[in-house]
């Protein structure tokens, strides 16, 4: 695969040590575009091992607004049906430079390992004390160990490793939108986490004209009901979260976004020191990034304050919890006291109700006329790599447009029919 | 008049990090992008962007910008960040010379960041 690709893939066996590598067919690509259309193709597979498979979208990492996704496919040990992950800030864009384009993670390691994947180089590492330390000090101790600290970390936090069903897949230190527990998954394989790094460079078919479409897109989403809006604040409202702009801002620092994406909504939460300083933080852990809205909205309906929400967010990030099941599963045992929900994170567990199918709501259900819709959306998101959240927000990255841009980029036949053929075998 | 940035106003995208690779390379890469976010540290949540010029380094930082003559950013390794030291072996912004359009940066940026006078 030559165009928009480092046409290759990894197969990591795990319970052998060793990693093969493949090369991308072209022909898979025209029938199963990308991203969660080739992982679900992937796991079927090897699916008697087990696998997880990671992969970014045809369209991850170009100038198209929102190419912030990767994703991670595998079974939900909360749903026992496959699942995939979306794992967006700058996860998406680090995997797709990483050299490769899919990395097939099967069987189980005899001992605790970590994955390093770099420059067109899949390595399996011995964890050693990486194993059982908390997700923020895997995320320093690897970056120190390998040199760079712009490795993006997908990994396991205490939590799945105890093997809580609500261990997440962690971004970094921060939330992912894996709801489905694909942390503790990671952790059964005895994987500690998968640190990636790229540098590659992505070619164009047809560049001038692509970059004229992605440039069109980008226009028109900023013309868009969205366009001039930005936050968590914008985003709550959008949510019906109850004065949520106001409830934030005592301790509301900076907007985010997800690589590319032209909303910001992501934020971060100044739990010590004043929010309002720009200037650099004294403290080394003064607060967290909210990777995942819906988590926040959660806890501010259980009655918290926004520093009591922020702590627990913090406390769930360092654990590797989802916090988004945490709230669920508090709220389903009456536990809504701020104290009590930090003492409860020890050793809470699942299940969480009303998972069902293959895409997390972390993609708010709210941002959709109705659910048929929402999940046509999430499946497109999937298959490109384009930001779910945002392309809830944004019908101008239309599906022709898509479609005409992924032809353009890689000189492949790919159609709207091969869309509709691909989203029918993903999402059902 | 070159490339101006607001960095209060980032919401570091990198939109403007990919499309000045995309000028260099004719293609979607970052190693050569002479305008980069830096975001090392996320945990603190203190980033901003840093810019390559001709004879300066532009560290537009969130409490203010810094400008500092390329000599002395050679010299003085202790006071950019991290990601802002390989910058000084990356090509100078020429303001996208070549494009009838103008800076690519600017036409990505999604919120306005990026500016010219
Ligand atoms: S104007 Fe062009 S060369 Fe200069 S920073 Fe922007 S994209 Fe790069
Ligand atoms: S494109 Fe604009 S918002 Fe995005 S990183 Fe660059 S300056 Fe910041």
């Amino acid at each position: 695969m030559e165009y928009l690709s480092s046409d290759k893939i990894a197969v990591i066996d795990l319970a052998a040590g060793e990693v093969e590598e493949l090369e991308l067919d072209e022909e898979l690509v025209a029938q199963r575009i990308g991203g969660a259309g080739i992982t679900s193709h992937l796991y079927a597979q090897y699916q008697d091992e087990d696998p997880i498979v990671l992969g970014a979208g045809l369209l991850t990492g170009t100038l198209v607004p929102a190419s912030s996704l990767a994703v991670a496919t595998g079974k939900s040990p909360l749903t026992g049906t496959l699942v995939h992950a979306p794992l967006t800030q700058y996860a998406g864009q680090e995997l797709k430079y990483s050299g490769f384009d899919y990395i097939v993670i099967k069987g189980t390691a005899p001992e605790p390992v970590f994955l390093w994947i770099h420059d067109g180089i899949a390595d399996i590492e011995p964890a050693g004390e990486l194993w059982g330390a908390e997700v923020w000090q895997a995320v320093s101790q690897v970056r120190a160990q390998m040199g760079d600290e712009l490795i993006q970390v997908l990994g396991a936090g205490p939590a799945a490793e105890r093997g809580s069903d609500l261990g997440q897949l962690m971004i970094n230190e921060w939330a992912s939108g894996d709801r489905f527990g694909l942390g503790r998954a990671l952790a059964a394989k005895k994987v500690k986490l998968i640190a990636v790094r790229g540098m590659g460079l992505l070619e164009i078919a047809e560049e001038e004209d692509f970059l004229a479409g992605c440039l069109e897109l980008l226009k028109a989403v900023k013309a868009g009901a969205w366009g001039g809006r930005q936050g968590l604040g914008e985003l709550g409202a959008a949510l019906g979260y109850d004065d949520f702009a106001a409830w934030l801002e005592p301790k509301l620092h900076r907007h985010h976004a997800a690589f590319n994406t032209p909303f910001a909504y992501l934020g971060f939460l100044m739990l010590e020191g004043d929010p309002k300083a720009m200037n650099e933080p004294q403290a080394d852990e003064p607060g967290v990034l909210v990777g995942d809205p819906g988590a926040l909205g959660a806890l501010k309906a259980l009655g918290l304050n926004v520093e009591e929400a922020g702590d627990i967010l913090k406390a769930c990030a360092k654990a590797g919890l989802d916090a988004a099941g945490v709230a669920k599963v508090c709220q389903g045992r009456g536990i809504t006291a701020a104290a009590d929900i930090l003492a409860a994170l020890e050793d809470i567990s699942g299940p969480v109700e009303g998972l069902s199918g293959p895409f997390s709501t972390w993609a708010p259900l709210g941002l959709a006329p109705d659910e048929a819709s929402w999940r046509r959306r999430m499946a497109v998101a999937h298959v490109f790599g384009l930001d779910p959240i945002f392309m809830l927000m944004a019908p101008e990255l239309s599906e022709d447009k898509l479609v005409e841009l992924a032809a353009l980029g890689t000189e492949l036949e790919i159609t709207t029919d091969t869309l509709e053929a691909v989203v029918e075998a993903i999402a059902g | 008049m070159g490339i101006k940035i607001d960095p209060l106003k980032c919401i570091a995208c990198m939109a403007c990090e990919l499309a000045c690779g995309y000028h260099r390379d004719d293609a979607f890469a970052l190693l050569s992008s002479c305008v980069v976010v830096y975001r090392t540290r996320e945990r603190k949540d203190y980033f901003g962007v840093v810019l390559k010029e001709e004879d300066s380094l532009v560290i537009a930082r969130p409490e203010g910008l810094e400008v500092k003559k390329i000599g002395a950013a050679e010299e003085d390794s202790g006071g950019g960040d991290a990601s802002a030291k390989p910058m000084l072996l990356r090509e100078a912004c020429d303001l996208c010379e070549d494009r009838d359009d103008g800076p690519l940066c600017i036409q990505v940026c999604p919120v306005e960041a990026v500016y010219q006078d």
